[in-house]
């Protein structure tokens, strides 16, 4: 661990987090909860439509469609189903993309600065929280569980893998599944069909802005050969002025790299 | 307002090189800011037709949540009497409204969404206030030397503050009514006596940490609760800025900066707490 860290209190903090998480985590399955059951009701009730729209098609072409489009992995919540995969999907891929970071010296390893590693393996374990939730909601309404990476920006992560050379190389692509993830769940938001789903994914959109943030930071005190200021707390006087706002680039959170729904949807 | 700037340490790049990706930055947050104005005038229109039909037809912002009391952190803070003001508060008076009951007069003229657009444009404006009282400290020397990178997130944050009030205000002019030019709510006066305690760059880096953390958790209680798309995605658009501002802000004071693998709704500001 890099000498300028504060183990003790750097374990008291990822303690009293781990606690804040822990809370954080029951009322997300309260969400998830609820709205698994406004989703429940809501097929539900498109079921009944499409019973009554069979009945007067009667034993048509368009009558059997209906009754298929009303088996339990379909309904209104189709793209909802679509949208918890995809964003499984990313979960699984950034859970990927740490723990091969961490096997790194460099992020990982005795080389590796003290916060930059405690980071990685905290943010890890949220992107797993992340991916267990999502992939939950999905079972429970019906669908498959989305157990394997985004393809898109799997291809991605493997292209960046061999070219790493430092810590800033793997802070990069960090930035980017982070960014990425933030984006498409900040796009979920106005494309799902519940108010629950909405905040749910909202929810975790701030979370991975939050990673963003401190990877940007942490991105601009190495290229300024600063790293000695990754530290809880930075000494800010030896910070250059330009640090305090690198970590939040925009007033309102873009969205033009969001994945579609269905990107990592369960084929 | 200038800093006096510390002996800067050797750089593989130069402040020179930051400051300009920060001004490449800035010109990336216009460029949002254009897509962000389009869903915003669509909001406009809606709200203002739906303002000139009935409001009855459209939910109440609290239905569905059972009419949970979600004041937190910030709202903990608040313990003053309420008045009503919409004039923006000076970091040193004590005037402004404040309070810790549910005082939001029955005669509002902001109802359903348009409520939640109110209570936005004021909590962004109680941001402004405090951080550009914490300028107007710092160049006092209120808080000793000032570090040049706090005081350029100070900057920052604030301006992306105003950015954002001037969005939710621009809703509302739109839809004929005024402009929320000030910090009407419950919670105001507390957090402007918490400003004016305020003695060291710490105790006015948690004030804005508690208020950041506040305004992200307030819009994504607002992203179930609003019925306009456009409503839902401006504040699915700030909630995450917020958030990176408290991540910063987290960083800065020593404390984890990503605590919570959810941004939950606790810390939320009810409607309730607008009081105009």
């Amino acid at each position: 661990m890099d000498g300028n860290l504060d183990e003790p209190r750097f374990r008291e903090l990822l303690v009293e987090s781990g606690d804040l998480q822990s809370d954080a985590m029951a009322g997300a399955r309260h969400d998830l909860n609820a709205y698994v059951e406004a989703a429940q009701e809501s097929r539900f009730e498109n079921r009944r439509d499409l019973r009554v729209g069979g009945a007067v098609l009667g034993a048509g072409a368009l009558g059997i469609a209906a009754l298929a489009l009303a088996s339990p992995a379909f309904a209104a919540s189709s793209k909802d189903v679509m949208a918890l995969q995809t964003a499984a999907s990313l979960e699984n891929l950034a859970v990927a993309t740490y723990t091969t970071a961490l096997t790194l010296p460099f992020i990982g390893g005795k080389s590796a600065n003290g916060v930059v590693k405690a980071f990685a393996t905290m943010t890890k374990a949220q992107h797993a929280d992340h991916a267990k939730a999502f992939n939950a909601a999905v079972v429970k309404l019906g669908g498959k569980a989305q157990n394997k990476p985004d393809p898109k920006y799997l291809k991605a992560v493997n292209a960046a893998v061999p070219t790493i050379k430092g810590a800033a190389d793997v802070v990069g692509l960090a930035i980017t599944l982070e960014d990425v993830a933030a984006q498409t769940y900040t796009k979920n938001v106005g494309q799902v069909s519940t108010s629950e789903l909405r905040q749910l994914f909202s929810s975790v959109a701030g979370v991975e802005a939050q990673h963003k943030a401190i990877l940007l930071a942490v991105k601009a005190l190495l290229g300024a050969n600063l790293a000695s200021e990754i530290a809880l707390p930075p000494n800010a006087a030896k910070l250059p002025a330009a640090a305090g706002s690198v970590g939040f680039p925009d007033g309102f959170y873009p969205t033009s790299m969001a994945s579609p729904v269905a990107e990592g949807a369960v084929q | 307002m200038r800093f006096k700037r510390n002996n800067q340490p050797e750089m593989a790049i130069s402040e020179h090189e930051l400051t300009a990706m920060t001004a490449e930055l800035d010109m990336l947050h216009n460029e949002t800011f254009g897509g962000v104005a389009k869903t915003l005038d669509e909001f406009s229109a809606n709200l203002a037709h739906m303002s000139r039909g009935s409001n009855t037809a459209r939910r109440s912002f609290l239905v569905g949540v059972g009419g949970a009391a979600v004041l937190g952190t910030v709202a903990a803070c608040s313990s003053s009497g309420g008045t009503k003001s919409s004039t923006t508060p000076s970091p040193t008076s004590t005037g402004t409204g404040s309070g810790s009951s549910s005082s939001t007069t029955a005669t509002s003229k902001y109802t359903g969404d348009l409520k939640v657009v109110a209570l936005a444009a004021a909590l962004e404006n109680l941001a402004v206030t405090a951080y550009a009282g914490a300028l107007a400290a710092a160049g006092k020397g209120t808080y000793g030397k000032v570090p040049p990178a706090v005081a350029t997130f100070v900057t920052t944050a604030m301006a992306q503050h105003k950015d954002h009030a001037a969005a939710w205000n621009g809703v509302l002019t739109k839809a004929s009514l005024p402009a929320v030019t000030g910090a009407p709510l419950t919670i105001t006066k507390d957090q402007v006596a918490m400003l004016n305690a305020a003695k060291s760059i710490p105790d006015v880096a948690t004030l804005a940490l508690n208020l950041e953390n506040a305004a992200a958790q307030t819009y994504t209680f607002a992203t179930a609760n609003v019925t306009d798309a456009g409503g839902i995605m401006t504040a699915a658009t700030i909630q995450p800025v917020e958030a990176m501002h408290a991540a910063i802000l987290s960083f800065v004071l020593g404390k984890y900066p990503v605590p919570d693998a959810y941004i939950g709704i606790s810390g939320a500001v009810q409607p309730t707490a607008l009081t105009i």
